[in-house]
């Protein structure tokens, strides 16, 4: 199939296409011919190069996605342990875990939907304000009641 | 092979093509000078100046059950957060102590099936953010990018999600 494929493209546009087809590429069957993409195309190339240059950028975004996902599999792994184990590390920890979690998951709403910088300065402290508030309220409800894990027995067994 | 289709590139022969030698091409290339979010924050800064209109997007756009599932996702994750902050800040303020508010609810007496409505209603958010939340970190690992296969997971979360819940809502 593959054969016939470049055949054809030999008979219709000459013996040049054929240098750029599927010998490299993993996919031989994938032919795009379209030479109306020409100016897009600069402009992208342009931007591949500058990752090619930007090896001295931070790497904050990066860090904090990872830090995110590793977040996500630590707060999986503390359901089984609340339900297994409760006790007052759990409780202290699922408070952090799902604070933290929280407070960066709805960061990411409003990366997405605040434009503009005083706006999201605004929309971020008050959501610091409120992680805040939330971490200190469930360390007190750990310390002066019940905590997390036993309330949610007790709300279940009701 | 390979040096001889790089030597056709840097003559310029074919400029149509992308593919493999986008790299070769313009090492030259000057990078940009601002950053993308200043470009992000010019452009809506100019969108708002010009009073322009917005695109229809929700109104016109098809629903599908990725998208449908990926805002659901998002809000279940918003719902759940402002739900444990105002579980925070009730424990903050309220005076008494957590069992005696649900001993005061208890006994209300509200009946079985509503309570098994509540549980429901509380498991299923927690249950469909997490399974949801598991699929997303298998996209993150770069698995199951493939439509069926996201149609295939979508339906698999939400119908554990279901069963979950009506599990934990009868426990």
């Amino acid at each position: 199939m593959a054969a016939i494929v470049r055949l054809g493209s030999v008979c219709r546009r000459g013996v040049k296409p054929l240098f750029y087809q599927s010998t490299l590429l993993a996919r031989p069957l994938v032919v795009p011919y379209n030479y109306q993409e020409q100016p897009y195309q600069l402009t992208a190339k342009i931007h591949a190069s500058q990752a090619l240059y930007a090896d001295s950028a931070s790497k904050a975004a990066s860090l904090h996605w990872t830090a995110e996902r590793v977040l996500s599999v630590l707060l999986l792994a503390m359901g089984p342990a609340a339900y297994f184990n409760p006790c007052p590390v759990v409780d202290y920890s699922l408070a952090a875990a799902l604070t933290l979690h929280g407070h960066w998951g709805i960061g990411q709403v409003l990366t997405d939907y605040v434009h503009g910088d005083t706006k999201m300065k605004i929309a971020s402290a008050g959501l610091f304000l409120l992680s805040t508030v939330t971490f200190a309220g469930l360390c007190y409800f750990n310390y002066n009641d019940v905590g997390i894990c036993k309330a949610i027995a007790l709300l279940w067994s009701k | 092979m390979a040096l001889l289709l790089r030597t056709l590139a840097r003559q310029g022969v074919c400029l149509s093509r992308p593919c493999f030698a986008q790299s070769v091409f313009y090492r030259h290339a000057a990078p940009m000078g601002t950053t993308a979010k200043d470009e992000m924050n010019k452009f809506w800064a100019k969108n708002s100046k010009l009073n322009r209109p917005m695109s229809p997007h929700l109104t016109i756009y098809k629903w599908s059950v990725p998208m449908v599932m990926s805002i659901t996702f998002r809000g279940t994750g918003v719902g759940l957060s402002g739900a444990i902050s105002a579980f925070a800040l009730a424990a903050l303020v309220l005076p008494e102590s957590y069992p005696y508010y649900l001993d005061l609810i208890h006994s209300l007496s509200v009946g079985p099936y509503l309570i098994g409505l509540a549980k429901f209603g509380l498991a299923f958010p927690v249950s469909f953010h997490t399974y949801n939340g598991i699929r997303h970190l298998c996209w993150d690992l770069g698995k199951g990018f493939r439509i069926p296969e996201v149609y295939r997971t979508g339906y698999t979360v939400i119908g554990l999600s279901i069963i979950t819940s009506l599990a934990l809502a009868y426990l």
